[in-house]
């Protein structure tokens, strides 16, 4: 009894908090989508270096960005129909659920309590993040364990919290933790000294050198704490949605394994090598039917933002200003963990 | 028929009747359609996850907790980090407050132009940016290796303030509280009977004697009196410290709602008729005990109103040290909504949270408004 009517309170504040309307769907969400004609894809509150960040145009820029380019490509047939959402790290999950947004494209851990108790659904993993501790150079520490007794800030309510409490206990590394809610405020504690390191996501870390008065007085330490599968989230029950997610990623990394490009594709098209690109952009059918979209959405898609190692390029690797190597994100050809499905 | 139509009061409980009907049937239907949409997405509801254990150290705790505590020691960590700062807040902004409004109602022009002044200038900017500022300030000191040495027992760096203590362990800090607590029942039992206190004090000075004896033979040899804070490695060992995100929050609040403060303060005692005072005087008062008797009293009853509202003000304020990483009760839910997901619980929970503390500080108020109002009057 008691238990339900704690149930009935919660119940009651998620109906007021307005978010009714949105859960009761006859129809699949990849449906939804496509009569609105608009995807409704996560941004970020501020800025997430690299991955979604707002340019000096004003215009949203980075890696997550483009993958939501690529999945209103495919579903939509345009990179323009879509709206991004800016959201906060902890908006992202109560956003989702209420259909505020139609998927969580934003550096997403793939962490059991999410997967299950929050009612959503992770695709494959579209981007591996190690993480990292970046420390002052002055402290001249070559290990995370000459930082003994140091402070060590991090991004409030991320799974960097969890990794580097584990990492620490193990290795029995005595440390002060300090947990900010927003980025800005995280580099801020970190320039003003208030932090002798700060852990997180190797990118973001870098990210946030790149950002530093002189990016020399920080150093990253080659010493991995953890390595996270960040996946797209949708909600539980939208297979349909979760499909293209899966075969997106899939197409894009195809694409580079053939070396199909932004500038070839159309050349490519005309004269497929094999039938496995014949069938990956459309030129025989059968690609885009079984998913309920176009059967040229993965053409359209390369078309628009180009192969996953140009993406990636682009955004955050050697043509950006992050300069980050490509490392475990390498196809497997190349060192890499990342592969494409089988288009048959 | 008609006669019950026309009857007043049928209609009057007939209206309200239905009026109360039509709510309890909104907020049912909401909670039952609610309810319904969360368990067809599959999503978790209930309190389950206040037992399990979080995984996430928080920066700064009064009570031990540990990333092996569970959600809901965790939660109660940051209530008392909340009500810590909050209480705090009231307590030095009242005192700054009352200053404030005697230097600003003072016939000494430098006084008031100071008081006016603050009042202005803090009263005028966001707390949130004075809160950023001194937070800015306090982290922008020297680091550990430079910090400033206060005479030897304090050092101030931008870690926070690390100030020696005595090395108490905490069966000592209890047994010093508990005389204290004794003494003050002692002193407060014994008022106006001279002998008797006499014979009070003396016993208190045999406990002081006695405490001090056994504090000096019972330790062990090698510790000091004092906890000495010394640079060890990146941090300061020993002693106590002040952490700067805690410190910024509280100067920031402090400053802040004094400014309010003084000002309902200054508000109460001018609201004090004029006339009142001159009658005082023309029964022979002095003028301390005009105001001690007449102004103050009077003063205090008209400002109670308005400072109940600030106090519950400055009490919600203290969520802005989220925004400077201190870990109250909003920063360890807006967390825990991340880590645990359990949205709309940990909000009731907030929310929960802060309708008891501030209305236990309403009724706190309210029960020594009811104690000091003019009896007889309404």
């Amino acid at each position: 009894m008691k238990q339900k009517l704690l149930n009935l309170t919660a119940a009651a504040t998620i109906a007021v908090s307005g978010a009714t309307g949105a859960f009761a769907q006859d129809q699949g969400l990849l449906d939804t989508i496509i009569e609105r004609d608009s995807l409704l894809c996560t941004g970020h509150n501020g800025s997430y270096l690299g991955f979604a960040e707002v340019d000096a145009q004003g215009a949203w820029q980075g890696f997550d960005i483009e993958f939501c380019k690529a999945l209103a490509t495919a579903i939509l047939g345009s990179p323009d129909k879509l709206q991004i959402i800016p959201i906060s790290w902890a908006q992202r999950f109560p956003a989702i659920q209420s259909g505020d947004i139609d998927v969580i494209i934003k550096v997403t851990g793939w962490t059991q309590t999410r997967d299950t108790e929050l009612g959503l659904q992770y695709s494959r993993p579209y981007f591996v993040g190690p993480f990292y501790v970046m420390s002052k150079t002055e402290l001249d520490a070559e290990s995370i364990a000459d930082l003994e007794g140091g402070v060590f800030c991090v991004n409030a309510g991320t799974t960097v919290e969890r990794v580097l409490t584990d990492y620490m206990s193990t290795k029995g590394i005595e440390y002060e933790p300090l947990a900010f809610e927003k980025g800005e405020e995280l580099r801020a504690a970190l320039y003003a000294g208030r932090c002798d390191a700060i852990a997180g996501f190797g990118p973001f870390l870098s990210a946030t050198r790149v950002n530093a008065d002189n990016p020399d007085d920080y150093s990253i330490i080659g010493e991995p704490i953890a390595l996270e599968p960040e996946g797209i989230v949708v909600n539980q029950g939208e297979d349909d949605l979760l499909d293209v997610v899966n075969w997106m990623v899939s197409a894009l990394l195809m694409a580079e394994e053939n070396g199909i490009t932004q500038a070839n594709v159309d050349e490519v098209k005309a004269n497929p090598p094999s039938a496995t690109v014949e069938r990956l952009l459309g030129v025989t059918p059968g690609v885009g039917e079984r998913l309920g979209i176009s059967d040229d959405w993965a053409y359209n898609v390369i078309k628009a933002v180009g192969n996953y190692g140009e993406i990636y390029d682009r955004t955050i690797g050697e043509g950006s200003r992050y300069q980050l190597p490509r490392g475990l994100n390498n196809l497997w050809s190349n060192g890499g963990v990342m592969y494409p499905l089988v288009l048959d | 028929m008609t006669r019950l139509l026309t009857s007043q009061k049928f209609r009057r409980i007939a209206i309200q009747s239905t009026f109360v009907f039509l709510i309890a049937v909104f907020i049912i239907s909401l909670v039952v359609t609610g309810q319904r949409n969360i368990a067809a997405q599959g999503i978790a509801t209930g309190f389950g996850f206040l037992e399990r254990t979080t995984g996430w150290p928080v920066n700064f705790s009064v009570i031990e907790i540990s990333p092996r505590s569970t959600y809901a020691l965790v939660l109660w960590a940051g209530l008392i980090n909340t009500m810590l700062v909050g209480f705090l807040t009231l307590i030095f902004s009242t005192i700054l407050g009352l200053i404030l409004a005697f230097m600003r109602i003072s016939s000494n022009t430098l006084m008031n132009f100071v008081g006016t002044a603050y009042v202005e200038l803090f009263r005028n900017v966001p707390v949130i940016l004075q809160v950023f500022f001194w937070y800015a300030l306090l982290t922008h000191l020297p680091s550990p290796k430079q910090a400033y040495d206060l005479a030897g027992i304090g050092f101030l760096s931008n870690r926070g303030l690390m100030l020696a203590v005595p090395e108490l362990s905490s069966t000592d800090w209890l047994t010093l509280l508990a005389a204290l607590v004794a003494i003050m029942i002692g002193l407060f039992v014994t008022r106006g009977r001279g002998e008797a206190r006499l014979k009070g004090l003396i016993a208190v000075g045999l406990i002081v004697v006695l405490f001090a004896v056994l504090l000096l033979t019972g330790r062990a040899p090698d510790t000091g009196l004092l906890s000495v804070p010394e640079l060890k490695g990146l941090r300061f060992i020993g002693g106590m410290t002040l952490k700067p995100e805690f410190s910024a929050l509280l100067i920031g609040l402090v400053l802040f709602g004094a400014a309010y403060i003084g000002e309902i303060i200054r508000g109460g005692l001018l609201s004090v008729d004029k006339g009142k005072l001159e009658a005082g005087v023309a029964l022979g008062l002095s003028e301390f005990q005009t105001n001690r008797y007449v102004r103050i009293p009077l003063a205090f009853r008209a400002m109670l109103p308005s400072l109940s509202n600030q106090y519950v003000w400055l009490m919600k304020a203290t969520t802005v040290g989220i925004a400077i990483g201190y870990p109250d009760y909003f920063a360890i839910v807006s967390t825990s909504i991340n880590q645990a997901g359990q949205t709309m619980e940990l909000i009731a929970l907030l929310m929960g949270g802060f309708i008891v503390v501030n209305y236990s500080i309403g009724f706190l108020m309210n029960q020594i408004n009811e104690r000091i109002k003019l009896k007889g009057r309404s």
